[in-house]
Formats: C-alpha cells, structure tokens, sequence
C-alpha cells in the first residue's frame, strides 16, 4: 500500500491523523477490501458518519479541509471549481495550458489557507474568486493586488440589523443570472468587461467609444440594480 | 458624485473586478479600510464576482491535473497576501502591508518649500503612486490636472475648492479640475496617498521653474 508515503513524507505533519490515514487510503485504493479507518460500532458495521461528501455545502468542504486535511474534500471542491477556474482564467487572457497552471495555483492556496477561511463571513466561491484574481495579477500584471480583508472586521463594523442577512448567504448559480438578466445590456457590457476582462474605465470607454463619465454611471448604475436584485433572494 | 469624501461606487466594483492598477489598488483598498460602509458595497462586489466565476461555463482540465495539485501541496504560492506589518501604526492595513514598515522608515525627499515625497511605484501610461508630505499652512501650487489624481489623506488635513479634506477622505480631480490649490491646514503636517496618470500643469512662474525639480 501506498499510505506510508503518502503522509509521512509530509513535513509539516509527521505524526499522520487516522483520519488522514483514511483521506489517503481512499485517494490511493479506494476499492481494496480491507477497512483501515472506518469508526466501527459494537457489532462491526460501519457507523453513519454525520459528514457527507455528496451532501456538503463548499463551505463545510473548505472547513473540513482545515480540520482534517481532507483530500476527498478536496477533490470535491477541485473537480466543481477547478474547470470553472479555467474558464475566467482563459477569458483573462490565458491559453488554455497557462489558464490550468493558475488554476493550480489558486487550488494550492485553497488548500493551504483553508484554516483562514471564515464561512460565517463569506462563501467560497467569493474567497476562491479573490485568490484566483489577486493570483492572476501576481503572476500576469506581475503587479501587486493590495487586499483590503474586509471580512475580517465586518461583524463588528455593520450595523446590526444588516449583519443577519448578509448578501454572501446567496447560494446559487442561477442567482446571479437573474440579477444579470434584470441589467440592461449596455449594464451588463460593462460588468461582464470590468469581470471577465478586467477593464478599467478608461479602457471601456475605449473600447465601446463612450464617453468615460457615460460608463462611470452605467457601472454604478448596474452595480446597484445587481445589489438589489441579490439581496432579494438571499 | 462625491459624498462626504468617499469614492464613487464604480470604483469599489472595479477593485473588486481586479481592474485597477496597483496604484489605484492600493488607494482605493486603503481608502475602503477607512469606511465600514465601503466594505460593506466591496463585499457585495466581491460576492457577484465569485457568482460570475459559480456561473462561468466549464473547461475541461487535464486528467493529471489533480494529481500534480497533490504533489505540489507543500510548495509555497507567494501571492497570497501575507500579514507583514510588524509595527503599530495609524495607517490603513492595505497601506501598512504595502509598505512593510513605517512612514519614518521612507526615503522622503524635497520638493520645495514646506513639501517632501516618496514615489512608491510607477506603472505604465506615467502612472505614478506617491507618498505627499506638506507642512501645515502650505499652500501646494495652483495647478490644473490633464487627467486622473486621486488624494487619500492619511493624517492631517487640507482644504481645496471650499472642501475640507480629513483622514480617511479621499479627492478625485481630473481634467475637468483647472485651478486646483489645495492649502494645508495650520498647525498639523498633512501626509497624503496620491495617484497621478500624468504629468499635473503647475500655473504661474514659480510653478513653472519648480516643476522640473519636484517631478510631479
């Protein structure tokens, strides 16, 4: 079995977790018959375990991650954002074989800082975002990306009555395409342009011969509809 | 479009975006670490940022894509923002991480009477990021603006076009702005973070001599 190799060739953890032993044994053998790390009740079955791959939000995959060094976790959440990363990457400008390298990048980072995430403040699509742009900066612009880690001082800063409800409670996919589809399409221009492309103002201006205060307004303007329009469904 | 001092909402969503250079960047973070309120519109930002990417079409990865991820666990990515400031200090954490160390620690140099400076960074189209430090009562030369300024004041305060500028706001002057004298309020020195695209237009014959030395 490959198990040995796997952990204790970890530096940073020499002393392997049995738990990791079974994050290790599942990647490497998944269908051998012998049962290493299973929780066994009195009679030898297998106990139902309250932590559910197939059932986990991304935030609970990212927590276990952090407590556990879970890699099956962290196939789950490679295997949702890691195409998806690719995508924005390669919009950015990337080929496809740079896109994946940044990609992996940004999954490495995941899986590093796992333990700083923090779901009560924010989603993991919105953190992974975070880490993919500042790391494309980095690496392309080769420029820095000052990060103003407003999460970390949120909860004391809101006033109270906003703090229950907050914008990032937002599940799903489908969310953002009805709030894009409220925009119109010269709205969605600029924010598709200011994402996908990371145009500045004068850029866009540029490239859709507006005048600058023209996509100024039309940024805030969409902005604020996209606000709106989320908050009403979180 | 300005409102007691805090940047338009175009300009957090652009943050947001990764659209801004690192000397925009670095002003509107810092100036977003000042106001509650702006977090609050960032965080917002950020989330429909991370909405996009949830609903970006896939592509396909290489089928030994995970496994190189797993053999590469270990090794360090240098881009994630460290937590570098050491020392207690009064500045904005972006700024403050930024620097690395102290406004004392700086190398400030003259510019004429009452005004000294440290260029921090120069990006492509002449985009210069400053570090302004002026004497209290200064009067900064009357100058006009050809294209985009951005002025974060960090400690002290000035007044310019009937406007009071106090830690924390921010002023955006652009070619719209002609006469532009900003006056250093008496008694405390005024240190600044600012943002040029190009060379601002000094008025009047002392402006004139100066400005090849300051180098604004």
């Amino acid at each position: 079995m490959r198990i040995e190799n796997f952990e204790i060739n970890n530096p940073d953890n020499p002393h392997p977790s049995f738990r990791m032993m079974e994050a290790a044994y599942h990647l490497t053998a998944p269908n051998a018959a012998v049962n290493i790390a299973c929780d066994l009740d009195s009679k030898g079955g297998v106990m139902k375990k309250k932590f559910s791959l197939e059932t986990a939000s991304h935030e609970e995959l990212v927590v276990r991650i952090a407590e556990r060094k879970d890699k099956n976790a962290f196939k789950a959440l490679f295997d949702h954002f890691a195409p998806r990363l690719k995508s924005y990457l390669i919009n950015l400008g990337l080929t496809g074989e740079k896109a994946e390298d940044v990609a992996q990048d940004v999954m490495i980072t995941l899986w590093q800082k796992a333990s700083q995430f923090n779901p009560e403040k924010a989603k993991v699509s919105t953190w992974i975002f975070r880490i993919a742009r500042n790391r494309h900066i980095d690496l392309i612009r080769k420029q820095k990306y000052p990060e103003v880690n407003a999460d970390d001082h949120m909860g004391d800063m809101v006033a109270p009555e906003k703090t229950d409800q907050p914008l990032e409670g937002a599940q799903t996919a489908n969310l953002i395409q009805r709030a894009m589809s409220k925009l119109k399409s010269d709205q969605q221009d600029v924010i598709k342009l200011s994402f996908f492309e990371e145009l500045s103002h004068s850029e866009i201006a540029e490239r859709l011969e507006l005048p600058l205060g023209t996509v100024k307004s039309r940024i805030r303007t969409a902005f604020q509809t996209l606000r709106r329009e989320i908050g009403e469904y979180k | 479009m300005m409102q007691n001092g805090m940047i338009p909402e175009e300009w957090v969503v652009s943050y947001a975006a990764g659209s801004l250079s690192e000397a925009h960047a670095l002003v509107v973070a810092s100036h977003i670490d000042y106001h509650p309120e702006l977090q609050e519109k960032l965080a917002d930002a950020e989330a429909i940022g991370g909405l996009l990417l949830e609903n970006t079409e896939t592509s396909s990865v290489s089928d030994d894509m995970f496994n190189d991820i797993l053999g590469r666990l270990d090794e360090e990515i240098a881009s994630f923002p460290q937590m570098k400031s050491k020392s207690e200090n009064h500045l904005p954490k972006s700024l403050s991480d930024y620097l690395d160390g102290d406004l004392d620690d700086l190398k400030w140099k003259k510019m004429g009477p009452g005004l000294s400076q440290v260029r921090l960074w120069t990006g492509p189209n002449d985009e210069r990021l400053w570090l302004l430090r002026a004497k209290g009562g200064t009067k900064v030369p009357m100058h006009g603006h050809r294209s985009l300024e951005m002025t974060l004041v960090l400690q002290g305060g000035y007044s310019a076009d009937g406007e009071q500028y106090k830690p924390g706001m921010i002023e955006v002057a652009d070619e719209h702005t002609h006469n532009h004298q900003p006056i250093i309020n008496e008694g405390e020195e005024c240190i600044c973070l600012v943002v040029t695209e190009a060379p601002i237009k000094i008025h009047g014959i002392v402006g004139k001599i100066l400005q090849p030395f300051i180098g604004l």
